[in-house]
């Protein structure tokens, strides 16, 4: 995408919010400081890139600016002027309107409900009137259509977060916070970034988070990078470039290096014999579907998700009843057996909705580690826990695959970020060296750095002699890793290349099409 | 059966769905904060006895502020609990139904005739009288009640930001919204009424204290704002329907052929069944406040 950006030396931009020296810690959470004397200014008419892996800590940069945290150390000015936050209500006081991540809507409310909520108007006035219009008109100026008297719950993940942007511009703000939005709404950013680009012209000031290169270089202005908690400096977009950013963000340059020997065994360890399953909805979501799998062998399975492939991984794990077909692991019959038998069948799973099938959130980081483990010794002797065990076993596997998670046994699995709950699950899958994997976008929230690093456990596990089954929507990952790769459309495999002469326009056509080879 | 026998019923559904009606409709401002407060039994149980304490002192009026009076401290203790000092709600309330039950026996030992305190015939509110029979002033409260209750909660800002509270505290947080404050008022609120309801028992209704007076009314109310979804005009609906079984069940009881047959102990436990069979046959079509019974921390 090309466009004009104004010099920020020659058009005399005023800094409109600065935070200097932010320190951030949790008492008694975090032994160092999530935040590191931090320091950051935006100006009028920028669009100011904030970037940094998981955990990098630029979230709670945004709650300290937005007054939604209290700093533990540091001052922010506005225009200049100390002030202190102490609310987010304070910051929308001083012009900062904050969009969060987890968008702060009330579900069951429309639009204008959810506005006239944050109003200081009077407790006992209803401004709903009022508001609508004043939706209208917002809607209409930035660009982002909305219907005031939508249900929120009823709007799209764009609408929810075009709808949160209202509420914010909605104050009059000066600056625009907004925390990682294109994590919701990847398919629709373009016409977020015209929208901030837009808003820049006007005079706002942005902050505008990601942990994407790509995304900061091509909304921002500028680029501050953040690596655990600290400043890695900030510079202009146009004057940097991919490869130095990258450098910031994880420091030492770390290439994905991945070998590839050709498959050794002949043995099959999981086989598909014409499938078929129901989906949800009762329509037929697998028609027919048979391949195999060796040892030592990664088969990935390409296709825009909705194809089957959520269907297959669970009937092949014995979530989902096949109504046809057989699925024989190690030349045994487990079609429709119970997932507890799969999974002492050898066949490790590392769901697709990590949340919700990956681990049972209130618990804590050690229990969701040996949640498979735990009926056999040493995790359990004679019923008992054997705690230390546990323990060690938990930390070994935390530090080995780089989770942040702050105390194992007290913390609820609910408060660690989507990449470190993915990071336990790689790690709780994987550590045994299992015979079988079915692996559903194993590298989904993580950055560039730890999926770099799981490509490299996959081809150790695949060196190892383990089975894989990869399904992923991300092209390169499925090319990078891939002994054969199928292509599934509705249902379907509409097409199997060897990984190694598969011509990536070939493979993207038919994904695109859905149509075998002819 | 007559015409003025129905009547008589009718007459008396009215003065015995009103304490119903007045904790549920108050419960129905809490819960849409977010805070869930089975201590309602015990609220009406202490007011009745305070409530009559503060009648026989200064008269009827001053009676039922006493309740309302007592109804708003239990309930700010209950509030405090459940938000500043993150306690579990339903400990909390247990706490608040077991308290008043031990303290009520304990008072009325000490009072007189033990387990007994009857409120003295001037100090009793005073009915309207009509050609149509004699009508509590309470009954119109109740009826009034949960419409202004209603235009409260769906009508204006206040409401919009109470059931905010109660559905996602931390977007509520967001907008500046004093999430503790507000669920402290709410739930404290709430209880006045209940509050409210266990002095109209005593003083008006009943006029006298005993034992266990409030006789479940707290928990039937519980049900009844379950049964109406947090919507105050459905609480008229379920007070109405225990009313009129409570005392159909009465005059059931008491029919001379009925009492040989079964013992009237049988005959009054039917209101309840009858209501918890009525407000949870419905139960799954209404919605809850999302983050109900569930304590706000900053993350």
């Amino acid at each position: 995408m090309l466009k004009e950006k104004s010099d920020p030396v020659e058009g005399k931009l005023d800094i409109i919010l600065a935070g200097k020296g932010i320190c951030k810690g949790f008492p008694g959470v975090w032994e160092h400081l999530i935040l590191d004397h931090i320091d950051i200014d935006i100006q009028a008419g920028e669009i100011h890139a904030l970037l940094g892996e998981n955990g990098a800590g630029k979230t709670v940069i945004a709650n300290c600016l937005s007054g939604f945290y209290l700093l533990s150390e540091g001052q922010i000015y506005v225009k200049g002027n100390p002030v202190t936050l102490k609310s987010p209500r304070d910051g929308i006081r001083h012009g900062i309107g904050m969009v969060h991540q987890e968008l702060a809507l009330v579900k069951p409310f429309t639009v204008a409900q959810n506005i006239a909520l944050g109003l200081s108007s009077s407790d006992l006035s209803f401004p709903l009137p009022e508001v609508e219009d004043r939706v209208r008109e917002l809607s209409e100026k930035y660009g982002l259509s909305i219907d005031p008297l939508a249900r929120v719950e009823d709007l799209s993940a764009g609408e929810q977060q075009r709808a949160e942007i209202i509420k914010v511009l909605y104050h009059d703000p000066e600056i625009l916070i907004l925390d990682e939005p294109t994590s919701l709404i990847s398919a629709d950013a373009e016409r977020l970034f015209e929208v901030l680009e837009n808003m820049a012209e006007m005079g706002y000031g942005i902050l505008f988070i990601t942990h994407k290169i790509e995304e900061a270089l091509e909304v921002g202005d500028r680029v501050t990078v953040l690596r655990l908690g600290k400043s890695m400096g900030t510079r202009e977009t146009a004057k940097t470039d991919r490869t130095e950013l990258v450098k910031l963000m994880f420091g030492e340059h770390t290439p994905v290096h991945l070998e590839r020997k050709p498959v050794k065994s002949d043995k099959i360890v999981l086989e598909v014999k014409n499938l078929e399953a129901l989906a949800a909805d009762e329509e037929p979501a697998l028609q027919g579907v048979s391949f195999s799998i060796r040892e030592g062998e990664i088969v990935g399975f390409a296709g825009i998700s909705g194809n089957g492939q959520s269907e297959l991984a669970e009937v092949i794990t014995g979530l989902r009843r096949a109504t046809k077909g057989q699925v024989i692991i190690r030349e045994k019959d487990y079609t429709n057996h119970r997932p507890g038998e799969i999974i002492r069948a050898g066949v490790s799973h590392i769901p697709e909705k990590r949340r919700e099938m990956g681990v049972i959130e209130p618990m804590t980081a050690a229990e969701n580690v040996v949640l498979k483990d735990i009926r056999v010794s040493p995790f359990s002797k004679r019923s008992f826990l054997n705690i230390s065990h546990i323990t060690r076993h938990t930390e070994e596997i935390v530090s080995r695959f780089g989770a942040l998670v702050s105390d194992l046994w007290k913390s609820q699995t609910r408060i660690l970020s989507g990449g470190n709950i993915q990071r336990l699950i790689l790690g709780r899958e994987t550590w045994k060296m299992p015979r079988c994997i079915v692996a559903i976008y194993p590298t989904q929230g993580l950055d560039a750095k730890a999926i770099g690093h799981t490509w490299e456990l996959f081809m150790r596990l695949r060196e190892a002699g383990s089975a894989i089954l990869l399904v992923s929507e991300d092209l390169d990952e499925i090319m990078a890793l891939s002994d054969r790769i199928a292509v599934m459309s509705k249902g379907r495999i509409v097409g199997m290349f060897e990984g190694s002469g598969a011509r990536r326009e070939e493979i993207g056509l038919m994904i695109a099409t859905g149509a075998s080879k002819t | 059966m007559n015409l003025a026998y129905l009547w008589g019923i009718f007459l008396g559904s009215l003065h015995a769905m009103v304490p119903i009606i007045l904790t549920g409709a108050g419960e129905v401002i809490g819960e849409s904060s977010g805070l869930f407060n089975i201590g309602l039994e015990g609220i009406i149980l202490m007011s009745a006895m305070t409530g009559a304490l503060g009648a026989d002192a200064a008269g009827p009026i001053v009676g039922l502020l006493v309740g309302v009076g007592t109804g708003f401290a239990i309930g700010l203790i209950f509030g405090s609990v459940c938000t500043y000092f993150k306690g579990v709600q339903l400990i909390a309330g247990v706490g608040i139904n077991l308290f008043s039950l031990g303290l009520v026996t304990f008072w009325l030992i000490h009072l007189g005739v033990p387990g007994h305190h009857a409120v003295a015939e001037e100090a009793r509110m005073v009915d309207i009288s009509t050609p149509l029979g004699d009508f509590s002033p309470m009954i119109f409260v109740a009826i009034g009640l949960p419409v202004v209750i209603y235009v409260l909660l769906y009508r204006t800002k206040l409401g919009l930001k109470i059931r905010a509270v109660g559905e996602n505290p931390q977007a509520a947080d967001v907008a500046g919204i004093n999430i503790h404050l507000l669920r402290l008022l709410s739930t404290a609120a709430g209880a006045s009424l209940a509050g409210l309801a266990g002095a109209y028992i005593s003083i008006d209704w009943l006029g006298s204290v005993t034992k266990e007076i409030s006789a479940g009314r707290g928990f039937i109310a519980l049900a009844t704002v379950v049964f109406s979804g947090l919507n105050p005009l459905l609480v008229l609906l379920g007070g109405f329907i225990f009313g009129f079984f409570d005392n159909l069940a009465v005059w059931v009881a008491t029919m001379p052929a009925v009492q040989k047959v079964i013992p009237w102990q049988f005959v009054s436990m039917v209101p309840y069944v009858v209501t918890l069979l009525v407000v949870t046959g419905v139960i799954g079509r209404v919605r809850f406040p999302a983050a109900m019974g569930i304590p706000y921390e900053r993350e």
